[in-house]
């Protein structure tokens, strides 16, 4: 193996990152609980109830599940002399690790992204390539190709949040 | 109007509001990754942009399946509230989610199991 267990690649962020939990910004290790309830109560019945310690544990298991992953994913790219993860690396190392069931839905969810993505980017091409593919744009996506023609990026996005 | 609400419209996965289409937020995904690193993998220091997008729906995938195998554990106790005793049954019962079981068995210290599984699962 190439990789060096104790050095479990802190080095490419601040400092102090492996620290323990105490040195560590709680807002940098875990998803938001907010979000984390509200998908969690969105899979049980309405007379479901969820107990604190039950969310604080699914939020340490989600930020568990990006790192195991991201580890299978990092490794795949360093075996291939990559220096970046991208969503397919991701996709590989969720099937890898047996959770082929989520790449359908991940598939869909990011050919949806894509199509967007191209069409705020003003390129045409892309526009029409992804336009082809089996997602079925919603009436409100021909809605967003002339609202958003204007070039929003990932950034814009993320800023509308 | 707000024009978050349109994106919501084609990424079905968001929750309308705050996170805009996605319903986790990007940058703090793009954290946790960051920290995770890979077992040693010092050399991927980079993260497309689209990397924090896929986790933001699998890992919403991930949250429903996790809660919904603990709600089946709940019921079986004849009880309506999910405790983290549901959640650590379901992850001790579901193969895939063998890398949680340090995890939940010793919740006193998380940070710890994650190091070791880190290291278990990359060597």
């Amino acid at each position: 193996m190439a990789e060096a267990p104790a050095s479990p690649g802190g080095g490419s962020h601040e400092s102090g990152d492996q620290s323990p939990r105490s040195n560590v910004r709680e807002q940098d290790r875990y998803l938001p609980i907010a979000n984390i309830s509200r998908i969690m109560k969105k899979a049980l019945p309405a007379n479901g109830k969820i107990a604190k310690d039950a969310k604080e544990t699914v939020q340490e298991c989600v930020s568990e599940f990006i790192s195991f992953i991201t580890s299978e994913a990092s490794d795949k790219c360093q075996k291939e002399k990559r220096k970046t993860i991208n969503g397919d690396d991701l996709l590989w190392a969720m099937a890898t690790l047996g959770f082929e069931d989520y790449i359908d839905p991940l598939k869909i969810y990011l050919a949806r992204y894509r199509e967007m993505e191209g069409d705020t980017k003003g390129s045409a091409k892309g526009g029409e390539a992804s336009a082809k593919k089996d997602v079925q744009p919603s009436p409100n996506a021909q809605i967003a190709q002339g609202s958003f023609s204007q070039g929003v990026s990932y950034t814009n996005s993320q800023i509308l949040c | 109007m707000r024009q978050a609400g349109i994106y919501s419209g084609i990424l079905s996965g968001g929750i309308s509001g705050k996170t805009g289409p996605h319903s986790l937020p990007l940058a703090r995904i793009k954290k946790i990754m960051k920290k995770s690193g890979g077992g040693g993998g010092d050399d991927v220091k980079m993260i497309s942009g689209e990397a924090p997008i896929v986790f933001s729906k699998a890992c919403e995938l991930f949250i429903q399946e996790l809660t919904k195998r603990s709600w089946m554990l709940t019921l079986q106790g004849k009880r309506r509230i999910v405790h983290k005793e549901d959640v650590a049954s379901a992850v001790i019962a579901t193969d895939v989610f063998d890398f949680l079981v340090t995890l939940v068995s010793d919740d006193a210290d998380p940070t710890i199991n994650i190091l070791h599984h880190q290291n278990g699962n990359t060597s």
